[in-house]
C-alpha cells in the first residue's frame, strides 16, 4: 500500500510535469486543425512550421542571438570569476552579493529598466539591445557556475605550472582551464537554454523588427491559433532532449574512465 | 665552496605585517639546507622569494652571483615540489612529470626517456598511465618530486613535503629525499616545522623566528651548542634556567656551582643554562650536590620521563631508570652537558 501511494504520487508530480508537453507534441502530428479531436497522423504541421518564413526568421534570430551571446557571456563571465576569486574576501563577498542581485531580480524588471536605459541613452531599440540584453543577464550565471570550481581548485597548481617554466598564460591554460572546464561548460549551457528560453526581457527590448521564437510564439498564440505551434514545441523539447543527453554523455564516459 | 643562492637584506610584509625582516642567507652549491621554525616564522616566504612567487619590498635574490630578483617564476633554475604536491590531476603521471620538457619543447623520444629516468629515481616504475587522483599520498608525492627534478634544476626547493604523511612514511621518504639529493648532486632547499626532520636530513639548518635567523649551523651545532632559549627549546627538549657566571669555567644554578667548558662571559655575570633533559644522570641524593624530589613519572617507550623539583627549577629528565614519585634523588650533570648561553636573546654567537 504505501509503495502504491508513493508510485501514484511520483506519477503524478510526473503527470502533471510531462503530459501537457507530450499532449502538445501529440496533436503537433493531427492531420486536422483541431486542437482537441485527433483525425489522423501527418506531418503536415511540421511542413507548414518550415516553410513558414516568420518562423524561420525568429528561429534563426533565436539561435544567432542565443550563440553569440552565451559566447560573450562565458569569456566575460570566466574573467570575471577568475578576478572576483583573487579579490580579497570582503570585496569578494560585496561583488558576489552584486552578482547575485541580476539572478534574483524579476525579469520584468531587468527588461523594463533595460529598456528606459537604452532610450535613455537614445539607443534605438533591436538586434544589438537584445543582444546586449543577453549577454548582460547571462554573465552572473556563467559567474555563479565558475566560482565553485575555482574554489575547489588548488591555487599552487597555477604556481607549480609556473615553476616548471609555463609563462602565466600557458599555464593559465594547461593548469586553471582544464580544472575548471566543467564549470565553464555547464555556465555556457546554462546561458544558452537561458536565451533561447528567454521572452521577458527581449519581449521589452526587441523594438519592431526583431522576433525571437519565444516572441513569435506568444503573438501568435494571441492571433491566430494553429497547429505549426505545436510542432514547433515538439522541435524544440526534442532539441533539448539531445543537448541534454549530450551534455551527460561525457560525465558518463569520465564515470567509466575511472572505474577502469 | 661557492653560494648558489643569496639573499640580502630581503624585506617582505604583508599587510603592514613584517614577514622577512632585512633577511640575509648564503646558501652553498650542492648543499642540503632546512629552514626551520615554527609556523609564520617566515620561512616558506623565503623558499617563495627563490622561487620568484613573493617579490620583496627591499633587497636582492642572488642566483649564481646574478640579481634574479625581478625574474619572473617560469624564468627561474630552481623547481619547487609544494606542501599538497600540486599535481595536475587532469593529467596522468607520465603527463604530469613531462610537464616541464613539453613546456621546454624538448624532442618526444627525450622526453620519454627522461621521464622513465624520474619514474625509476622516484620507485615509480610502470605507474607512467596512473591517474594522479588513485595514488597514496606517498606515491603522489614521488610525482611531485619527479616532476620538480625533470627539468634538471640547480636547486630543489621542498616546502614542507612530508608534511602531510603518516610517520612511518615520513621515515622512508627522509631516507629517500637525502638519496635523491646525493644521486642527483644537486642543492635542496628544505622548509619544515618538524626539528627531528631537520636534525635528520640537513648538512646545513637555518633556525627562524619571527622573520629573523636565530641560528644557522649543522645539527650538531644546533642541538648541542643553541644560542639562545628560543633554539634551545625549539630544537629538542631542553632545561633552560638562569644561573651565574662566577668566572671562565664555572658556573652557578640552583645554588650549586658546576665546573663546564664554556668561557669568555665575564664574572658574576646572569646567563642562561641549558641543559637536555637525557644528560641529568640520576644518582642516589648525597652523591651529589644537586638534589630533588621526583613529581611525576611518564613512561615513554625508551626511557622515562620524570618531573624532578629543586629548590627553584622543575627539571625535566630522561632516563631508563625509573624512580617513585616523591623519591628524593642526587642529579649529576657533566661540564661537557652544561651549555651557557648569553642572556640577551639572539645576541650571542
Amino acid at each position: 500500500m504505501r509503495r502504491f501511494i508513493q508510485k501514484s504520487y511520483m506519477g503524478l508530480v510526473f503527470g502533471f510535469l510531462y503530459l501537457p508537453i507530450a499532449y502538445l507534441i501529440f496533436f503537433s502530428f493531427n492531420s486536422g486543425k483541431s486542437k482537441v479531436i485527433f483525425s489522423g497522423f501527418s506531418f503536415k504541421n511540421y511542413v507548414n512550421l518550415f516553410q513558414d518564413e516568420q518562423i524561420m526568421q525568429a528561429l534563426l534570430n533565436t539561435l544567432i542571438i542565443a550563440a553569440i551571446s552565451s559566447v560573450v557571456a562565458t569569456i566575460l563571465g570566466t574573467m570575471a570569476a577568475i578576478g572576483i576569486q583573487r579579490l580579497r574576501k570582503l570585496p569578494r563577498n560585496a561583488i558576489m552579493n552584486i552578482t547575485y542581485m541580476p539572478v534574483l531580480n524579476p525579469d520584468i524588471i531587468t527588461g523594463v529598466s533595460m529598456m528606459l536605459f537604452f532610450s535613455v541613452l537614445g539607443i534605438s531599440l533591436g538586434y544589438g539591445t537584445v543582444l546586449l540584453a543577453h549577454i548582460t543577464f547571462n554573465i552572473p550565471y556563467v559567474i555563479l557556475a565558475i566560482s565553485p570550481k575555482l574554489r575547489q581548485m588548488d591555487v599552487s597548481v597555477y604556481e607549480a605550472a609556473m615553476d616548471l617554466g609555463a609563462s602565466p598564460t600557458v599555464a593559465f591554460r594547461k593548469a586553471i582551464l582544464p580544472q575548471i572546464m566543467p564549470g565553464i561548460i555547464s555556465g555556457f549551457m546554462m546561458a544558452l537554454t537561458l536565451s533561447v528560453d528567454d521572452f521577458v526581457v527581449t519581449f521589452f527590448l526587441k523594438g519592431v523588427e526583431v522576433e525571437t521564437l519565444a516572441t513569435v510564439i506568444y503573438t501568435t498564440t494571441k492571433t491566430r491559433i494553429n497547429l505549426s505551434m505545436n510542432a514547433l514545441c515538439g522541435v524544440m523539447v526534442i532539441v533539448v532532449l539531445i543537448i541534454l543527453i549530450i551534455a551527460n554523455l561525457p560525465a558518463k564516459q569520465n564515470a567509466k574512465k575511472r572505474e577502469e | 665552496m661557492k653560494n648558489i643562492i643569496e639573499l640580502q637584506n630581503i624585506h617582505v610584509s604583508f599587510d603592514g605585517e613584517t614577514i622577512l625582516d632585512h633577511f640575509n642567507l648564503n646558501i652553498r652549491d650542492k648543499e642540503f639546507v632546512t629552514l626551520l621554525g615554527p609556523s609564520g616564522c617566515g620561512k616558506t616566504t623565503s623558499l617563495r622569494a627563490i622561487a620568484g612567487f613573493v617579490q620583496p619590498q627591499a633587497g636582492k635574490v642572488l642566483f649564481e652571483g646574478k640579481d634574479i630578483t625581478k625574474l619572473p617564476p617560469h624564468k627561474r633554475q630552481v623547481n619547487t615540489v609544494f606542501q599538497r604536491y600540486a599535481l595536475f590531476s587532469h593529467y596522468n603521471v607520465f603527463e604530469n612529470i613531462a610537464f616541464g620538457l613539453r613546456i621546454s619543447k624538448t624532442p618526444e623520444k627525450e622526453i620519454k626517456e627522461r621521464v622513465h629516468e624520474m619514474l625509476a629515481l622516484v620507485n615509480l616504475k610502470g605507474f607512467e598511465n596512473r591517474n594522479v587522483a588513485q595514488l597514496s599520498g606517498g606515491q603522489q608525492q614521488r610525482v611531485a618530486i619527479a616532476r620538480a627534478l625533470v627539468n634538471n634544476p640547480k636547486v630543489l626547493l621542498l616546502d614542507e613535503p612530508l608534511a602531510a604523511l603518516d610517520l612511518k612514511l615520513r621515515k622512508g621518504m627522509q631516507n629517500e629525499l637525502l638519496r635523491i639529493q646525493r644521486q642527483m648532486g644537486i642543492t635542496f632547499v628544505y622548509v619544515t616545522h618538524d626539528q627531528e626532520e631537520a636534525l635528520t636530513m640537513s648538512d646545513t639548518v637555518v633556525v627562524m623566528k619571527d622573520g629573523l635567523i636565530q641560528q644557522i649551523g649543522t645539527p650538531e651545532d644546533i642541538y648541542n651548542e643553541p644560542t639562545n632559549p628560543f633554539v634551545a627549546d625549539f630544537i629538542g627538549e631542553s632545561n633552560i634556567l638562569p644561573g651565574t657566571m662566577l668566572k671562565d669555567y664555572l658556573v652557578e644554578f640552583e645554588g650549586v656551582e658546576f665546573p663546564c667548558v664554556d668561557a669568555g662571559f665575564g664574572e658574576n655575570v646572569a646567563v642562561d643554562v641549558v641543559v637536555r633533559p637525557e644528560d641529568i644522570k640520576i644518582r642516589e641524593p648525597e652523591e651529589e650536590a644537586l638534589h630533588g624530589v621526583v613529581e611525576t613519572v611518564t613512561f615513554k617507550g625508551v626511557h622515562y620521563e620524570m618531573m624532578v623539583r629543586s629548590a627553584n627549577y622543575l627539571w625535566k629528565i630522561h632516563s631508563i631508570t625509573c624512580r617513585e614519585p616523591g623519591t628524593k634523588i642526587g642529579m649529576k650533570i657533566i661540564p661537557e652537558y652544561i651549555h651557557i648561553m648569553a642572556k640577551e636573546a639572539g645576541t650571542a654567537n
